[in-house]
């Protein structure tokens, strides 16, 4: 056997995850775990806080900051009540959340997976929203966006979306403002589940004590099994390049100590371009991860805490790698790690450094396979990303040094770098 | 399960973890605080952390871990009542799934003892350098407790709650402390908790003889003698005290209300306390959860919970600025309408599902079922399954959920508001 497909057989016994596109485009996934006794199920769409504008069937529509998010505290309810109330009956631990580029919404259960399956795809699949159910909804949301905003590590990532894009919507926070969702009205809402929450835009993962012709006959139970039409529906996304709209911003919080955010804006990686995507997911791990030098020398100079971390995030029409922390030097921290990456771009990148955090990274991966929650969510995650997990571990073992040297020679550039700092209020 | 004594205050603990992927080899080291030592023992764990003798070096070791395909090392200081436990874990993937097909398993117990038994000195005491980087790295996550509101509410609550009581110890040590911590105070620390600790090694998928062998060698050269743990304690009933802070610039107020039972005698069970909580203010379904958050949307969090060992419920909250009192009074209103109001057998019912759910997952994850038996361990209770835990849990009534509610008394709040938003609360 060649080392490829040791590698490969490595992954897909780790994975062991089935998958099924239902005739009505609905795709289900599922990593059946044997000897668990918990389910952990996602549905899921690709629809999150950036669309902001979409055709469905040639209309066009527009969206005020903050919708998906709202739309998924809204899917809870329906005119028969709180689907909570009804997960309560069951014994299930049910949740939501949205981010930048996708809504899922989650369960766990030891029991009644069959009615926990119904629950969720009901709910997911009759939308029901009123003029007055959004007025209560924009009440606690409104609570809601107050908590991010004393949070300074969402402070400065927004902030730093600000800086490196003039256009893209991710400039906007998830949640919304305020004044956003209160344009929120039931028509709006409906256009957007019309749109995304189709069966043939989502996604149905389960893992744990489950199978997948369970899954399939809970779709078919929901109505989400037999062919259905399809909208047609188009999202577009600016593609920014040139200048930044700004290379620095500096706020004031109740914070004791300063902090800083590093962003790099990235060429946008075309959906399936996994090796692009895992580079970059590698790429703040060599230059300032735990087995690096540059990290060893911040932590003992008591420049940064180990929060200090680098991080990407790539999703449509935009790519960005940032480093935040706190310290009582930031500007000296940012300089330090704009001058690692220039000698990394300029000298290469150590072998053996390489070596560890593949290694690192395909641990990770393994791991969050033994858990039925992130499996389920990493396997459907990877689906809305249009890949599998297998292809991801296939294509982290193919990566090599000599990749991660090219990456550095075409990211994190200089021009395309800005930098935020908070402050400790007067 | 099998839980073994090894040598005096000594115990194994096996545990099957045959469906998962990775094993896990854990050491607990449970320890009497003391006021003194604080600082030195919250220090401890990072000095720890960095590197031992096998493999001083902390860029080294991380090296080392990243090579056992990422295994994950933690070294952490918790509380336990007004005791103190120190444990390190590592947890990495089985020797089947390696590339190289490695043995990794002997490995990840060299590391954990390793930190344990033998720490990097220098002339017998820490090393100064390392002393002093991680004194350092302490002030600055004690400075960073400020930057996050919600906790910041909840640790000042708690100082006014405890006052001076031994509970009242900082876990995380104090910053007038750091000059005094040396590596000859740290040593004396660390000798210390050898010296009087309880240890109890727990093994998930890794070979428990081979484990336990390693472990006898170890302590062949560690002079015991083990302490019994802290009893159980409780603050006494006072009238209520009200905090505010103001913050300018805040812009989602926190409340923080701790309640006393006052007495340590007679504490209630696990399972009807587990009840009591998610029926109030721990689930979904709880009643702070669907009145206070949901009908009257006066919080985004609001959360209720307890601990046994020191007689504390504590609720805390984020609400509008201004609107402290309301949800205060609303808090109260919902504790005294089910200590005191009906409460249906649908909620009893609600809760006790998404109890035993949570129960019957415990087996699914190598951290649950850890956490499950060494939380028994720690409440000094034989060693039972989680499905004992749902037989004791089907059998709570509300009248036991209802006494063990009615056996908390208000007594302090602490509120962080904006400036000049700030109503008494």
């Amino acid at each position: 056997m060649s080392e490829l497909q040791a590698i490969r057989q490595k992954a897909a016994d780790a994975v062991n995850c089935q998958s099924v596109t239902l005739p009505s485009g609905l795709t289900v996934l599922c990593r059946t775990m044997p000897g668990y006794s918990s389910v952990h199920a996602m549905y899921a769409t690709a629809f999150g806080s950036v669309v902001r504008n979409f055709t469905l069937n040639g209309r066009a529509v527009e969206l005020p900051a903050g919708t998906a998010h709202f739309l998924e505290h809204k899917m809870f309810e329906s005119e028969q009540g709180d689907a909570f109330d009804l997960y309560a009956r069951t014994g299930a631990s049910a949740n939501a959340f949205t981010s930048y580029d996708r809504t899922c919404y989650i369960f766990t259960s030891t029991q009644k997976t069959d009615e926990n399956l119904d629950i969720l795809l009901n709910m997911v699949g009759h939308p029901w929203f009123t003029e007055a159910t959004i007025a209560k909804e924009q009440g606690i949301i409104g609570q809601e966006i107050k908590m991010y905003d004393d949070s300074p590590d969402w402070r400065l990532l927004n902030a730093l979306f600000r800086c490196l894009y003039r256009e893209h919507s991710i400039r906007d926070d998830i949640a919304g403002t305020t004044q956003s969702i209160a344009q929120l009205t039931p028509e709006l809402l409906y256009a957007c589940t019309d749109a995304f929450y189709r069966p043939g835009s989502m996604v149905l993962s389960v893992a744990g004590n489950i199978t997948l012709e369970q899954a399939v006959e809970a779709c078919r139970r929901c109505g989400l099994y037999d062919a259905a039409d399809q909208p047609e529906v188009t999202v577009s996304f600016p593609n920014e390049s040139g200048e930044l709209p700004a290379r620095e911003a500096h706020l004031t919080m109740p914070v004791n100590k300063p902090c800083f955010a590093l962003g790099y804006r990235e060429k946008p990686i075309e959906k399936g371009d996994i090796r692009t995507e895992i580079l970059a997911d590698m790429l703040p791990d060599l230059v300032c991860g735990g087995m690096t030098e540059l990290y060893r020398k911040l932590y003992d100079e008591a420049l940064v805490n180990p929060e200090f971390s680098g991080d990407d995030i790539s999703i449509d029409g935009c790519c960005v790698i940032a480093f935040t922390g706190e310290s009582e030097d930031p500007q000296r921290v940012a300089a330090m790690v704009r001058g690692e990456i220039a000698r990394l771009r300029r000298e290469g990148v150590d072998p053996e450094l390489f070596t560890l955090v593949k290694n690192q990274m395909y641990g990770e991966l393994l791991a969050d396979m033994e858990c039925v929650d992130d499996a389920a969510e990493e396997i459907g995650m990877a689906c809305l990303k249009g890949r599998t997990l297998v292809q991801e571990i296939e294509t982290l073992a193919a990566l090599t040094v000599e990749d991660a040297n090219a990456a550095f020679q075409t990211m994190m550039l200089d021009e395309n770098c800005a930098y935020v700092q908070i402050d400790p209020q007067e | 399960m099998e839980r073994k004594k090894i040598a005096p205050g000594v115990y194994i603990t096996t545990l099957d973890a045959e469906k998962f992927n990775r094993c896990r080899i854990t050491i607990h080291l449970r320890f009497p605080a003391k006021r003194e030592s604080a600082t030195d023992a919250a220090v401890l764990p990072l000095v720890l952390e960095r590197g031992y003798a096998g493999c001083p070096d902390m860029t080294a070791l991380s090296r080392k871990l990243a090579r056992l395909y990422g295994a994950d090392l933690g070294v952490d200081i918790s509380s336990a009542g007004v005791d103190r436990v120190l444990t390190v874990d590592i947890c990495g993937i089985k020797d089947r799934f390696a590339l190289m097909d490695e043995n990794l398993t002997e490995e990840y117990a060299a590391i954990v003892f390793g930190i344990i038994f033998e720490p990097y000195l220098v002339d017998r005491l820490f090393d100064s350098e390392a002393v002093r980087i991680e004194k350092e790295a302490l002030a600055l996550r004690l400075d960073a407790e400020f930057n996050n509101k919600r906790l910041y509410c909840v640790r000042q609550a708690r100082r006014k709650f405890y006052g001076s009581s031994p509970a009242g110890i900082e876990l995380g040590g104090y910053r007038s402390d750091l000059p005094n911590v040396t590596p000859a105070s740290l040593k004396a620390e660390y000798d210390r908790i050898l010296s009087l600790s309880s240890i109890d090694v727990m093994v998930q998928g890794a070979d428990a003889v081979r484990v336990e062998e390693l472990l006898l060698e170890k302590l062949e050269n560690v002079s015991r003698s083990p302490r019994p743990f802290a009893p159980a304690m409780a603050m006494p009933v006072i009238e209520p005290q009200h905090f505010v802070e103001e913050i300018p610039g805040l812009t989602q107020a926190k409340l923080c209300m701790l309640f006393t039972r006052g007495t340590a005698e007679d504490l209630p069970s696990i399972s009807v306390m587990r009840m009591a909580m998610s029926l109030f203010g721990g689930s979904t379904t709880s009643r702070l959860f669907r009145n206070v958050r949901e009908k009257q949307s006066l919080c985004y969090y609001c959360g209720a919970s307890a601990l046994r060992a020191t007689g504390v419920m504590m609720v805390d909250s984020g609400v509008e600025p201004g609107g402290e009192e309301r949800a205060e009074q609303a808090i109260l209103k919902e504790l005294e309408a089910l200590r005191t109001g009906p409460i249906t057998a649908e909620e009893m019912e609600d809760c006790r599902r998404s109890l035993l759910s949570s129960m019957d997952s415990l087996g699914d994850s190598l951290g649950g079922l850890e956490s499950w038996y060494y939380g028994q361990i720690l409440r000094d209770e034989p060693l039972a399954p989680p499905e004992y835990g749902k037989v004791l849990t089907q059998a709570v009534t509300v009248d036991e959920v209802r006494e063990v509610l009615q056996s908390y008394h208000y007594s302090v709040c602490y509120a962080l508001t904006a400036d000049g938003k700030g109503a008494q609360a």
